[in-house]
């Protein structure tokens, strides 16, 4: 850095030297030719002389001088040649000649200094940008060697790794302890997350069936009082509410035990399902509820695109959990657009939008939770959308929410390109 | 129609038993594997309700050996397990349905009536409803010979109140039949009104139908 910095002056410093040398070595060679040739053949029977190149570059003088000793000086003074006035380098040497006392001056411009001066530098400067470069890349290759063991690490450890991170994972192959370190530090780390996760998805599987058989009893007491012949209508509609809360509680359960057995891998993902077959079937099972509500309803699905390796009750679940929520949540003379985009090498996307009540921007990230509600705790979003969750992430698909609250709400779910197969 | 229930969980084949009694099915009850075993040796019947988490053996081995003990009774599999694979073994082994735990008993006798008719082949009546013909086989509601359009949803739920006849009927467990696992809450059996209405303007236009009864704050009950 410091050399960086001094290195304008050091150049400076170096044509100066150099022109120095440059003016001595010219006085050297005027001397030799008057011991050669005698003075006079330059003052030619003149008392003084002076000559300069054609563009005043360099000039030499001579003239009589006193008899006081000057010694050899080199400085920068303006001289007028011709018409001009120049600045000039200038080396002025005192010789004597046939008992006369001369004065011998050779100038040089200091311009023509200048220019070797910014020749040099620039020299120097791409000397300098070309050692940068050879250091950054030596640096990289280093650092990539070097570093090749943390890049695996990532790689095998962080990215692409799903949650809950159930395959096995083995170290990697490093020499650095610190590497090795890290590496065992998250092997451990997601085992202990997988073996957490286990343990929930267990618990909540255990927990739901143990539930399971005493809902059943009170399921079947409670149709039997239903049918009892002397009771009164009072009796009869507590009978009749005791039956939904028992029918609430098995509806909980029920989507409990079918999320932790979608995370139990229960369900084979091997089928090929038409996407528009299956909006259309779910459309038919759903049209009563859409014309209650008179919807609008439009159905964009290509008809030719086919998702391969998928589960078609777990698909058909997701779509149905989405737009029966799309009816459910619309205003009366609402619309419902399903549509879909697909080219060639990207992902498919699937939309349902809807012109419903909206859900409110603070919500949104909260409405694929288990048993999340809104603030105001009014209705909850039951567990719906965790199972439109654990199905999508099940089938390997990503889901996309935006709404505009008051407005409507679109729900875009995307489909890796290579499960996509376009028939013809 | 003889019944057996095998179901270890003694309060709940008290119910089972008290509700197909009503319906006219004579039933005994066996706790364990053994002693269902040792009833099956004794008597011939026409159902056997197997819940497949007996405490002295695991149903589907129960299944699988009294499938030669009583091979013309009809097979029901109540489980809470509920998982597919269970499920498939059990049909795999010869039972005639499977219902998962917590069912309805009302789905109970409509899938016990669905497997009589199976069996049975095509000797179950038509019902006379009004002034109305009901094909359960073919599906169809006639009134003088000329047929009446209804829905696949309209016909199921007409069907399912027909067999519970007499009986009132809460808009839960109707859209429980007709929606199955979908089923959600209140806000699926709001969608039960839509159904009757359609029914009722169908087939009112031809015949009074005032024998399907709503009632209020419940649900509906054809009288007969």
């Amino acid at each position: 850095m410091l050399f960086v910095l001094l290195l304008p002056s050091l150049v400076n410093y170096a044509s100066f030297q150099y022109s120095n040398y440059y003016l001595n070595q010219q006085k050297k060679k005027v001397l030799s030719v008057i011991d050669k040739n005698g003075i006079d053949y330059y003052l030619q029977g003149d008392s003084a002389f002076a000559s300069y190149t054609m563009l005043k570059e360099e000039y030499i003088s001579l003239l009589p001088a006193e008899d006081n000793h000057v010694r050899d000086t080199i400085e920068t003074a303006q001289r007028i040649v011709g018409e001009d006035t120049l600045n000039y380098r200038i080396l002025t040497h005192q010789l004597t000649n046939k008992n006369k006392n001369y004065i011998l001056e050779i100038g040089k411009t200091t311009a023509t200094i200048n220019q070797y001066n910014r020749l040099l530098q620039r020299f120097t400067f791409y000397i300098l940008l070309a050692l940068i470069f050879v250091s950054i890349v030596i640096d990289l290759v280093y650092t990539h060697v070097l570093l090749r063991p943390l890049k695996k690490i990532v790689q095998t450890k962080l990215l692409n790794k799903r949650f809950p991170f159930k395959e096995h994972l083995s170290p990697v192959k490093t020499s650095t302890t610190d590497f090795k370190f890290l590496d065992q530090s998250l092997i451990d780390l997601m085992e202990k997350i997988h073996e957490a996760f286990e343990k929930e998805r267990e618990f909540t599987s255990n927990a739901s069936h143990e539930l399971m058989t005493p809902i059943s009893i009170l399921q079947t007491n409670v149709e039997n009082m239903m049918m009892e012949e002397n009771i009164s209508e009072e009796q009869q509609e507590k009978i009749s509410s005791m039956m939904k809360t028992v029918n609430r509680l098995k509806k909980i359960v029920h989507s409990l035990l079918y999320i932790s057995r979608i995370e139990n891998d229960q369900f084979a993902k091997s089928e090929t399902v038409n996407i528009y077959q299956l909006t259309a079937e779910i459309m038919e099972e759903l049209s009563v509820r859409m014309e209650t509500k008179s919807l609008y309803f439009t159905n964009q699905i290509s008809s030719n695109i086919n998702v391969k390796n998928v589960n078609h009750d777990l698909f058909f679940q997701l779509l149905y959990n989405l737009i029966n929520n799309a009816i459910r949540y619309n205003k009366e003379n609402g619309s419902i657009y399903l549509r879909d985009r697909y080219e060639a090498g990207q992902s498919y996307m699937l939309q349902i939008k809807d012109t419903g009540i909206g859900i409110k921007q603070e919500e949104v990230s909260l409405i694929f939770n288990r048993f999340k509600s809104g603030k105001d705790k009014s209705e909850g979003f039951g567990l719906g959308l965790s199972i439109v969750k654990t199905i999508i992430s099940f089938l390997g698909f990503e889901i996309k929410v935006a709404s505009d609250f008051g407005k409507g709400t679109v729900f875009t779910i995307i489909i890796p390109q290579d499960m996509i197969e376009v028939s013809h | 129609m003889k019944v057996l229930i095998v179901e270890d969980e003694k309060s709940l084949a008290r119910e089972m038993k008290l509700f197909l009694e009503k319906a006219f099915y004579i039933c005994d009850k066996a706790f364990t594997a053994s002693e269902a075993k040792k009833l099956m040796v004794e008597n011939e019947y026409d159902f056997i309700l197997l819940d497949l988490g007996l405490p002295d053996n695991d149903g589907l081995e129960l299944l699988n050996d009294t499938k030669k003990m009583c091979p013309n009774a009809s097979y029901i599999i109540l489980t809470a397990r509920g998982n597919l694979e269970d499920r498939i073994k059990g049909l795999d082994l010869g039972a005639d349905d499977y219902l998962p735990k917590p069912f309805s008993l009302l789905e109970l006798q409509s899938r016990m009536q669905a497997i009589s008719r199976r069996k049975s082949g095509n000797n179950d009546p038509i019902v006379e409803v009004g002034d109305f013909n009901i094909d359960l086989n073919k599906r169809s509601v006639k009134f003088e010979g000329k047929e009446i359009e209804l829905s696949k949803k309209e016909f199921d739920l007409l069907s399912y109140m027909l067999l519970h006849k007499n009986r009132p009927l809460t808009r839960l467990q109707l859209s429980e039949h007709i929606w199955g696992s979908f089923s959600d809450d209140d806000y699926d059996s709001n969608y039960i009104d839509v159904h009757i209405k359609n029914i009722r303007k169908k087939m009112s236009a031809h015949a009074p139908v005032d024998w399907l009864q709503t009632l209020r704050g419940i649900g509906y009950k054809i009288k007969l």
